[in-house]
């Protein structure tokens, strides 16, 4: 359990959890067909140590390198970096990167402005929700509209979740490309300064919008009465402050202010008077025919941090990596399990290691599905990548 | 002189007369030109396309026109012949493949002064950004304005085939096709399928509908894949000139001519700086010398003794540019972030930032300060207070945050109705006045510039300084104005 979890033991933990549950096997065919056709060497790794020092362009040839640099530096934290054209640690002035994994990170910090239930680094099982939201969106557009295929689910360890995608097309994608997915999966924007932070415009809802809003959709209410969005009398201006068209906000705020405190109530009423608003007003509907849709966005679209997806060689911490400040492993999850994933019965380094800690059992359980939950995503990768090859030999053969 | 800078295997046909070389008013500039020319036509030509990208880049950042709209265009055709540059404002105004004498020569310059371009932008990152920036507004304009036949030759020409989907196939996919793309009567039009990294800009703006990695685009779109070939493409030539820049310059008057060319458009790039400023007169200086965007993050830095990392880099090389020395920037952030956190964590998170800023950890780069420009377009998120006010405040927000400066009300409202246009360098222009009580109209491109200009004011400066400039300016529009009339005879 948490509370047990004591930072300063983790010089003595980390050793052995990195020899006898770290999956290192999986990781290096996971991060080496990841490099391809660069040799594994050739990624970068980077590790800080139990003082703070920090070791970059660090790199393993193979699983027992890496086990040797596990025991060496007892890495606290762990971070995977981009594929260079040389091994990283030498020639560094002259060194490109060539690849590197798609990826988002999605931190809860940034839902502080919406979420009511914690804030800041705090996490509960009600704001994770937010998190099962967002898993969902991405990976079906990832799916659906790029045609991404080997897509990793992970919990960051503490308050989010990252994804990595290792499909050829999405790793050799350059800077322009990154920033073109970014944005078009993006849709709050803004920051302290705007409160209102999506705009659709008037046009026809773009089609991975539209799905969006489905999935959104099937969590709104249930999130809307975890949170209580509009319940207090702040939460109640927030929602005021994203109707642009000052009529309606003073009727909205009329009704509203009169209403009982649950937020689903104020909600379906807010819809009611938007909606005879808009039959009474044609005219004013250009502005706000999509208002309704903005605010659920705004209060349960993922939040990317677009900047980490935008970066080509932005260092993420690794799968499997310990988290330092909860003790908490970063595992692997199935994005269609994220609903059902419980925080408390995350695997900590402590549970693992003690036999006798109670909830170990269990731990170890979740441990063994999420090892699982791995390779299954790196069997497709090796299988789409031996393909890949092949049909690359066919087209020089052709020529 | 030899304009070539290309790799080995792309020689240019060098027989053969203009027709078989300029087939079309539009070009790819995939081949260098390989003919000799004087040193004053080669100098004529740079300028005049000089020229024509400023134009572009004073509708589009200056005037803040929509870019491609119709005002837009009005604008720069209106511009070009103003200045003289009747070939260009035919060029630009519409792209055909007619076969007269003075097409094949407007092809012709535009050809060679596009390559010269190159030479004198390919220096460095800043420089390269803002041409490959303006070269393709232009490509765009120009595929845009191409008449049926021509784009006809123009695909046959460069070799580009593509197969559009069958009826079946789109009758399954037609809801999605009009929900996600923005034309009308996508009925009558014929789908094309292209994967969706060629089409980066309508991914971007979630303007086409994509399935399965790839992009389904009408014919339209197809300037959308252009132009991004026709990006990279630049921007790779653009890297390959640069290494070979030593060869050319050679030659001390090209080198003086291609250094100059730029500087007498982009000016200062603020990154090494021989004023010092003490830490201890920011407070003031943020109230009249500092822009808006500057302010807010220096109020914010005060209020909250912290930033996050967009508002520590754009507010950092600002300081950098006016003139603050790192060791006082250290102090500085030092002083305001250990009012919240330890001495530790800030030596330990932040401190290597502010070196980096200054180019002393990472990859050591001299890094300079952000121009509005690129300020404009950062990406704010939340709990983020960098970026330009005028683009990523509520327009409340920043009526608010105005009066609150004590703002003349009616200058309040000025600077409102612009930004609300969209116009934000023009409204920077309105705040300058009205802080500094004056009416000048500056056109602001970069914070440091505001800074500079507010310090000659403030210092007494500033009339001399404009009367200077007007002069010189004047001097070498005429000396343009004069090339221009022998050219014109030509044509
Ligand atoms: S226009 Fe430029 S200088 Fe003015 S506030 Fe915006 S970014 Fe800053
Ligand atoms: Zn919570």
């Amino acid at each position: 359990m948490v509370g047990q979890y004591d930072e300063n033991l983790l010089s003595d933990m980390l050793p052995i959890y990195y020899t006898k549950f770290f999956p290192q096997n999986v990781f290096c065919r996971w991060l080496s067909c990841g490099s391809s056709p660069q040799p594994l060497a050739n990624r970068e790794l980077s590790f800080t140590l139990a003082d703070d020092v920090y070791l970059r362009y660090l790199s393993i040839s193979n699983q027992k390198e890496l086990q040797t640099l596990f025991q060496k530096k007892c890495p606290h934290k762990l971070d995977i970096g981009a594929v260079y054209n040389t091994k990283p640690s030498i020639a560094r002035h002259d060194s490109v990167v060539l690849a590197r994994e798609l990826v988002f990170d999605i931190d809860l910090t940034d839902y502080d402005e919406v979420r009511t239930c914690c804030q800041e680094a705090k996490v509960c099982q009600k704001c994770w929700k937010f998190m099962v939201v967002a898993c969902e969106i991405l990976d079906k557009a990832l799916k659906d509209d790029f045609g991404f295929q080997s897509i990793l689910w992970v919990f960051s360890g503490r308050r989010g979740i990252h994804c990595w995608v290792s499909d050829y097309e999405a790793r050799t994608l350059d800077s322009p490309g990154r920033g073109a997915v970014a944005d078009y999966l993006c849709l709050i924007m803004g920051g302290e300064n705007q409160s209102k932070k999506v705009h659709l415009g008037s046009d026809n809802l773009h089609t991975s919008i539209r799905r969006a809003l489905n999935i959104i959709d099937k969590y709104f209410e249930e999130i809307l009465q975890d949170q209580e969005f509009f319940a207090t009398a702040d939460g109640l201006k927030g929602l005021l402050k994203l109707i642009p068209d000052e009529a309606l906000r003073t009727q909205v705020e009329k009704k509203l202010e009169k209403l009982p405190e649950s937020s689903l109530e104020r909600w379906k009423h807010f819809v009611n008077v938007y909606e005879g608003y808009c039959r009474e007003n044609g005219f004013a509907m250009r502005k706000i025919k999509y208002l309704v849709e903005e605010i659920k966005i705004q209060y349960c679209y993922p939040r990317l941090d677009v900047n980490v997806t935008k970066g080509f060689n932005h260092l993420l911490k690794s799968p499997f990596s310990i988290h330092p400040k909860t003790g908490k492993v970063s595992i692997v999850f199935k994005p269609n399990n994220a609903r059902r994933m419980k925080l408390d019965e995350v695997p900590t380094i402590h549970s693992l290691l003690d036999d006798s800690a109670a909830d170990s059992a269990q731990h170890q359980n979740n441990m063994k599905t999420s090892v699982k939950n791995f390779q299954e995503v790196v069997f497709s990768l090796e299988k789409s990548e031996a393909m890949r090859r092949k049909t690359d030999a066919n087209i020089s053969i052709d020529f | 002189m030899d304009l070539n800078i290309r790799r080995k295997s792309t020689r240019a046909p060098v027989t053969g007369s203009l027709i078989e070389t300029y087939p079309h008013d539009l070009q790819m500039y995939k081949i260098p030109p390989t003919e000799n020319i004087s040193l004053q036509e080669f100098e004529t030509l740079a300028l005049e396309r000089l020229t024509l990208l400023r134009s572009l880049a004073t509708a589009t950042t200056l005037k803040g026109l929509r870019a491609y709209s119709d005002e837009w265009k009005e604008y720069v055709i209106s511009d070009l012949r103003n200045q003289g540059l009747k070939y260009y404002s035919k060029l630009f105004e519409i792209s055909r493949c007619g076969a007269t004498e003075a097409d094949l020569q407007a092809r012709r310059k535009d050809h060679i002064a596009h390559f010269i371009l190159r030479l004198a932008y390919c220096r460095n990152e800043e420089l390269r950004r803002w041409f490959v920036a303006r070269e393709l507004e232009l490509f765009k304009m120009r595929f845009i304005n191409m008449s049926g036949d021509a784009v006809e030759t123009f695909f046959k020409l460069n070799n580009l085939c593509y197969n559009n989907i069958s009826e079946e196939e789109k009758t399954e996919i037609i809801t999605f096709l009009r929900e996600s793309t923005s034309h009308p009567n996508i009925e009558n039009m014929k789908f094309y399928k292209v994967k969706f990294f060629e089409v980066l800009d309508l991914v971007k703006l979630r303007k086409v509908f994509l399935s399965g990695g790839y992009a389904y685009i009408p014919h339209k779109d197809f300037v959308s894949v252009l132009s991004a070939q026709f990006r990279t493409h630049l921007r790779q030539s653009l890297a390959v000139a640069c290494h070979h820049l030593g060869e050319i310059e050679q030659d001390e008057r090209l080198v003086c001519l291609l250094k100059g060319l730029h500087q007498s458009y982009t000016g200062n790039n603020y990154a090494d700086t021989k004023a010092v400023v003490p830490i201890e007169s920011l407070d003031s200086l943020s109230v009249k010398s500092f822009p808006l965007c500057m302010r807010q993050l220096h109020d914010q830095l005060r209020l909250a003794h912290h930033l996050k990392h967009g508002g520590r880099l754009q507010y950092g090389l600002f300081m950098k540019g006016i003139g603050v020395t790192l060791e006082d920037s250290l102090r500085f952030w030092r002083e305001e972030f250990t009012k919240i956190m330890d001495l530790d964590k800030f030596e330990k998170q932040y401190a290597y930032n502010v070196r980096y800023n200054y180019g002393k950890e990472g990859s050591k780069k001299n890094y300079s300060p952000f121009s509005c420009l690129r300020i404009i377009n950062e990406t704010v998120g939340p709990g983020d207070c960098h970026g330009c006010p005028y683009r990523h405040c509520d327009v409340s927000n920043l009526k608010n945050k105005l009066q609150g400066y004590g703002l003349d009300p009616q200058a309040v409202n000025d600077i409102v109705d612009v930004t609300k246009k969209g116009h934000y360098q023009v409204a920077c222009s309105k705040y300058f006045d009205a802080v500094h009580s004056i009416d000048l109209g500056l056109g602001i491109n970069h914070p440091n510039q505001f800074f500079e200009e507010s310090q000659k004011l403030i210092k007494g400066e500033i009339k001399v300084e404009i009367k200077k400039e007007n002069k010189a300016t004047v001097k070498k529009e005429a000396l343009e104005e004069m090339d221009f009339d022998e050219i014109s005879e030509w044509n």
